[in-house]
């Protein structure tokens, strides 16, 4: 046990007493993820301000003024209208080709009197066409502020005819379009972050370990500082036990600010430009949610750590055992990607004994509010079951005068 | 307490790459064949040979770094096959390839390996200061390994792999690469090792280096033990001339004869 700390402290002090790889293994990965979803959720923001601030230029045909009413009473866009007797269909066209008018709405004529006669024998629904461009970003999103002109219209329309019914048959009956149940909303918003943060982690608990891993097992054999180590009277497994501890510390805390950089930009990422403001996931989460987030995360910590360390004892340089890893973490990607847009954990107890895909479920278990206990316990206690055994094939690895001699 | 040398025979598989430089077809290197001999307290053993006879190897084994395919090595009682981390206690090893990590300083080093050899915290101030000074360490006591020269690195280097104060001292070319001075120092703290009743094995290929320090000797070629005597006695066979001897090995195994 002495020993196993001797080597863990000093396993730790190699990155915490060196300025560069705290701020490599340790502060960049959350700065980075931090600045990165943020100035993508920024510029998202940004560019619906810009959309939602630019004064939409329509030119329209045969417009009818009961249309242009709901149009100036229910929005506040206030687009610019002009009719097509100003210039010719030709022109506009180009025009909008030009990006200097939006779109253009052609009613067919006497639209009022065509929808007034619509439901006689004979006579069928009035038409509005629509030209937008669609390269166009401010023309491409008039196309949706127009649709939702048009609705209104009909709205009022339909209101207009046939009285308060028409609400209740065009509309959700029990809400005014939004759900009220808090637990329901709470659903919906944890889905959205099951779908971004399994992948996230794991990404982040691989490359936090990646940073490490191989130099402090590959390099020492690089560099021939193992074999000192090795000719001390420690247990090799002592030596595996404690090189294993302090790195899965060591991607624990890179992961953990990759996890801060996450937290704090999350608002930014799900909304990505959505006015709703900030989700702030301490309002969503309770306390055990997080403490078994942090379960799941350290047991997967444990078990990525584990396997880059027998991979870096098992390489001859840092150089290749940073191409043996790779395959592992493509794969852990692939799960984490694979997983992403089911928004439901895996109900089958043996996807809770494959490890990293135990773990990117049981996140989505977590992050979705159905978390089922056997399924926790088996995926904590399989993650340990794959330590020992990581650190029993690591002790072989550092027994192997073939492995730890190789050249 | 002696160390005994016992049979030890080792054998490396070649890969085609080796093969190739060594313009062999044979798929298999016998790097040490049948050794025996046995080093005694208050003495220096010598084990003399050129590149790639075998000294290393030989070493490697009685430091338990690698297993010997047959045969044993018994360290102050303790055999390197069953009780290998008893050997480990016993010896201090030295070998290019040991080496320190650049990013420590001495004193960090020197406290680490104290502790895995189980030493407590006084005990290794107290090596410290005896090491330290006799290697002049304390001056760079605190400069990381990286940015020491090439002589206080191998002090070092001899100050921690001693610093459990070890019966058993084996030293592989100690002096490699080191000046004049340096190479000294450490050739006198050899002798120091040999009066405080020390065992201690030095391999090197540097002849007169055996003539000065060694009580006894054993000459290694190509993995064979061709010499294994006291200093004295191969001196007189050799009419006081090692060179003389060690090159007529040489060309004895050359030509695949065996001294009677």
């Amino acid at each position: 046990m002495k020993n196993i700390l001797t080597i863990f402290k000093k396993e730790f002090y190699r990155v915490m007493s060196d300025r560069r790889l705290i701020f490599t293994a340790i502060i960049l990965p959350g700065l980075a993820i931090y600045l990165m979803y943020s100035i993508l959720g920024n510029a998202a923001t940004g560019m619906e301000t810009d959309i939602d601030s630019h004064k939409m230029i329509i030119y329209t045909e045969n417009m009818p003024t009961e249309f242009r009413n709901v149009v100036n009473l229910q929005f506040d866009d206030n687009p610019e209208f002009h009719d097509i007797s100003e210039s010719t269909f030709d022109e506009v066209s180009l025009m909008i080709k030009d990006g200097d008018v939006d779109i253009f709405l052609s009613f067919e004529e006497n639209f009022m009197d065509r929808l007034d006669e619509y439901e006689q024998a004979g006579y069928s629904l009035p038409n509005i066409q629509t030209y937008y461009n669609n390269s166009e970003r401010y023309s491409s999103a008039s196309l949706n502020k127009v649709n939702q002109f048009i609705n209104a219209f009909m709205f009022m329309e339909g209101l207009e005819r046939y009285g308060e019914a028409y609400t209740i048959l065009s509309m959700n009956a029990d809400t005014d379009g939004f759900p009220t149940s808090i637990e329901y909303e709470n659903k919906g918003i944890g889905q959205g972050f099951a779908m971004l943060l399994p992948m996230l982690i794991v990404m982040f608990l691989f490359s936090g370990a990646m940073s490490i891993g191989p130099d402090s097992i590959a390099g020492e054999k690089e560099r021939g500082t193992i074999a000192t180590l090795l000719i001390t009277p420690v247990k090799r497994s002592q030596i595996a036990i404690g090189k294993v501890f302090s790195l899965s510390l060591i991607s624990l805390m890179s992961a953990t600010s990759s996890f801060i950089g996450v937290m704090f930009s999350i608002g930014n990422l799900v909304n990505m430009g959505d006015a709703a403001g900030d989700i702030n996931p301490l309002d969503i989460y309770t306390i055990t949610d997080f403490l078994m987030l942090f379960a799941v995360i350290l047991g997967t910590v444990m078990v990525v750590v584990g396997l880059i360390s027998v991979i870096s004892a098992y390489a001859k340089s840092i150089k290749e055992a940073g191409m043996l890893i790779m395959p592992f973490y493509f794969i852990s990607i692939f799960v984490g990607i694979s997983t992403m847009f089911s928004g439901e954990a895996s109900q089958s107890l043996v996807s809770y004994l494959i490890p990293i895909y135990s773990s990117v479920n049981m996140i989505i278990a977590i992050l979705t509010f159905e978390v089922v206990g056997t399924h926790f316990l088996i995926m904590v206690l399989s993650s340990l079951g794959y330590l020992v055994l990581l650190i029993f094939v690591l002790n072989k690895l550092f027994q192997s005068e073939k492995i730890m001699f190789s050249k | 307490m002696s160390l005994e040398v016992k049979n030890i025979s080792k054998t490396f598989q070649l890969s085609r790459k080796q093969r190739k430089l060594n313009s062999t077809d044979e798929k298999k290197k016998t790097a040490v064949n049948d050794i025996s001999f046995t080093a005694f307290p208050g003495e220096i053993f010598g084990l003399l040979g050129p590149n790639g006879a075998g000294k290393t190897t030989a070493l490697r084994i009685i430091s338990t770094l690698i297993k010997p395919d047959s045969g044993d090595v018994i360290v102050g009682g303790s055999s390197v096959k069953d009780d290998s981390y008893d050997v480990r206690s016993k010896i201090g090893f030295l070998t290019s390839e040991l080496k320190l990590e650049d990013h420590f300083t001495p004193n960090y080093l020197f406290k680490y390996f104290g502790r895995l050899h189980g030493l407590e915290d006084d005990k290794i101030m107290e090596r410290k200061e005896v090491l330290f000074d006799r290697f002049g360490i304390n001056p760079f006591a605190e400069v990381k390994v990286g940015d020491l020269s090439t002589g206080m690195k191998q002090k070092t280097s001899i100050a921690i792999s001693l610093v459990h104060n070890p019966d058993f001292i084996i030293f592989d070319e100690p002096t490699n690469g080191l000046d004049v001075l340096t190479a000294r120092s450490v050739t006198d703290y050899l002798l120091e090792l040999k009066e405080q009743q020390k065992t201690v094995i030095l391999s090197t290929h540097i002849l007169s280096v055996v003539e000065k320090l060694c009580d006894r000797v054993g000459i290694i070629i190509n993995g064979k033990l061709k010499v294994s005597d006291s200093m004295d006695n191969v001196m007189k066979e050799s009419n006081n001339d090692l060179e003389e001897l060690f090159f007529k090995l040489i060309e004895e195994e050359e030509l695949g004869g065996f001294r009677q």
